[in-house]
């Protein structure tokens, strides 16, 4: 206030009694004051114009009639009954799959072969294989099916025009 | 002479009614004597009556090679268990088994050609044989039936046509010319019989060409095959000695120029030199390079062979003993007792060679 005396104030008021409002200014002047009024309401975070949206639809009605409605009651046990249904219905998380036991590795023995590293479950599987290298080929080649045999080119060609 | 009219009217009517039953009479009777259209239903009737007479004699043969277990198709050609099939099947296996009627028996080889492709297989049994066509009579167009062995499945037909005779495919040239057939192989019917309609053996299914096509070895060139064996106990191509190149224009007809005369060969004793135009040799006309190959591959070592050629303005005609074929890709596997080669003097010069 030290900057602005008295003479400057009552200059200032001189000149603000000569300012005019653009024209249509009055003309518009209610639905600006109602859109600055919405900016300003939703300036408040999300969450809380949820809430406030919800309060004010759950207390315009009466709930003291509704409790004592038996149709009302109704509705409110079937829904709690189907949502109940539903998460009991819900799948296992992928956890439980992991953890079954895996056909080619070695028993899960030791506790360090779990680790919690990641949020779900994972399991380091061993190195060590279940037969070795002589039994696995034996098998393999026992359990796979034979070649079928059709060629796609000749077994021989001629090279040069001899007789 | 309404009475008149009245029984004439009847007489007219009598022959009227004779005359349609004649006519439908006779019009039924051309009807069965004129030959059956051609039609899908026939055509597979056909096929039908194909497979269910030559599928006994088609095999399987399961066998053991470097690379593993293999499986392919094979068919019979004479009462003694003795069958064809691709070189690629029976060539270069051991533990060979022929599935027939249900039951493994073994098989050893008898011969293998690298070069036909094909080999020639034995199996102790009593079989059923096909009967051997003639392949020179096919056309293009001429219906055909394979009957193999696909994947693990049953004996399987598969119809289609002569599409083609071919000399050069895949950028190099084939022995001999192939047949080349419009219809779909699958694996496991390399070695598959190629049948015609009267159910004869015409060829022996080879290699698949792109998805709906195969190419088959005439089954003239397999029996050359087999001829050599009886006679000799292995294949036995003949060669005399040349090197044959295009001619820049045709002389006499044929573009077929002899480069080369090897010394020592039967060529250079029957007295054949460069720049000689090959134009006849045995029954086969030759007018480009290519019909040397498909002369060389009927040619027997230690048969006599009539060579026409021009040289300047004259024809000679020589004849040559052929030589062995130096190249040759056979590969004998039949134990030796079982080796019947009847020994030759092909040093000797032939009779009449000029």
């Amino acid at each position: 206030m030290d900057e602005f005396n008295d003479n400057e104030i009552t200059k200032l008021l001189r000149l603000k009694k000569y300012e005019q409002p653009p024209p249509g200014y009055f003309d518009n002047f209610l639905h600006e004051f109602h859109r600055r009024q919405r900016n300003e309401l939703l300036r408040q975070p999300l969450w809380r114009i949820c809430i406030d949206r919800t309060r004010d639809f759950v207390f315009q009605f009466n709930l003291s009639t509704l409790t004592s409605s038996p149709v009302a009651v109704t509705a409110v046990l079937v829904c709690a009954a189907i949502l109940s249904l539903k998460v009991y219905q819900a799948p296992q998380p992928a956890t439980v799959a992991l953890k079954e036991r895996p056909v080619l590795a070695a028993p899960a023995s030791a506790e360090d072969e779990w680790t919690l590293a990641s949020p779900v479950a994972t399991r380091v599987f061993s190195s060590r294989s279940l037969r070795n290298m002589t039994e696995s080929a034996q098998t393999h080649r026992k359990g796979t099916p034979p070649r079928y045999v059709l060629d796609s080119v000749p077994v021989s060609y001629e090279t040069t025009f001899k007789f | 002479m309404r009475r008149l009219s009245s029984s004439s009217f009847a007489a007219g009517f009598r022959l009227l009614a004779w005359f349609a039953s004649f006519a439908v009479t006779a019009s039924l009777w051309a009807q069965q004597q004129s030959p059956e259209p051609p039609s899908t239903l026939s055509l597979s009737r056909e096929v039908k009556e194909v497979f269910e007479r030559c599928s006994k004699a088609v095999v399987k043969i399961q066998a053991t090679d470097q690379h593993g277990d293999l499986s392919g198709t094979g068919f019979f050609i004479d009462p003694m268990g003795t069958l064809y099939t691709a070189y690629s099947v029976g060539g270069e296996a051991e533990n060979i088994n022929v599935e027939y009627k249900g039951k493994k028996y073994p098989a050893h080889q008898l011969m293998a050609d690298l070069r036909s492709g094909v080999a020639l297989l034995k199996a102790d049994l009593a079989s059923p044989a096909l009967p051997i066509g003639n392949s020179d009579q096919l056309e293009i167009a001429t219906p055909v039936v394979a009957i193999g062995y696909p994947l693990d499945l049953a004996e399987t037909p598969s119809f289609g046509m002569i599409a083609g005779f071919d000399r050069k495919c895949f950028g190099g040239y084939f022995p001999t010319k192939h047949l080349r057939v419009n219809l779909p192989p699958q694996r496991g019917e390399g070695g598959a019989p190629l049948l015609n309609l009267k159910g004869e053996v015409v060829g022996i299914l080879l290699y698949s060409f792109e998805n709906n096509s195969c190419y088959a070895l005439p089954i003239e060139a397999a029996e050359k095959l087999r001829s050599d064996y009886v006679r000799f106990g292995e294949p036995r191509y003949g060669w005399i000695g040349t090197n044959v190149q295009e001619a820049s224009a045709p002389i006499d007809g044929s573009r077929a120029v002899t480069s080369e005369v090897m010394k020592g060969t039967p060529a250079a004793d029957a007295g054949l030199k460069p720049g000689d135009v090959v134009l006849q040799i045995g029954r086969t006309k030759v007018r480009e390079p290519e019909d040397i190959l498909e002369a060389s591959f009927f040619l027997t070592a230690g048969d006599a062979i009539p060579i026409t050629v021009a040289r300047g303005n004259e024809k000679i005609t020589f004849q040559i003993q052929a030589d062995l074929y130096p190249a040759s890709n056979t590969r004998l596997a039949a134990p030796p007792n079982l080796n019947h080669a009847i020994p030759l003097n092909l040093q000797s010069a032939p009779e009449g060679t000029p």
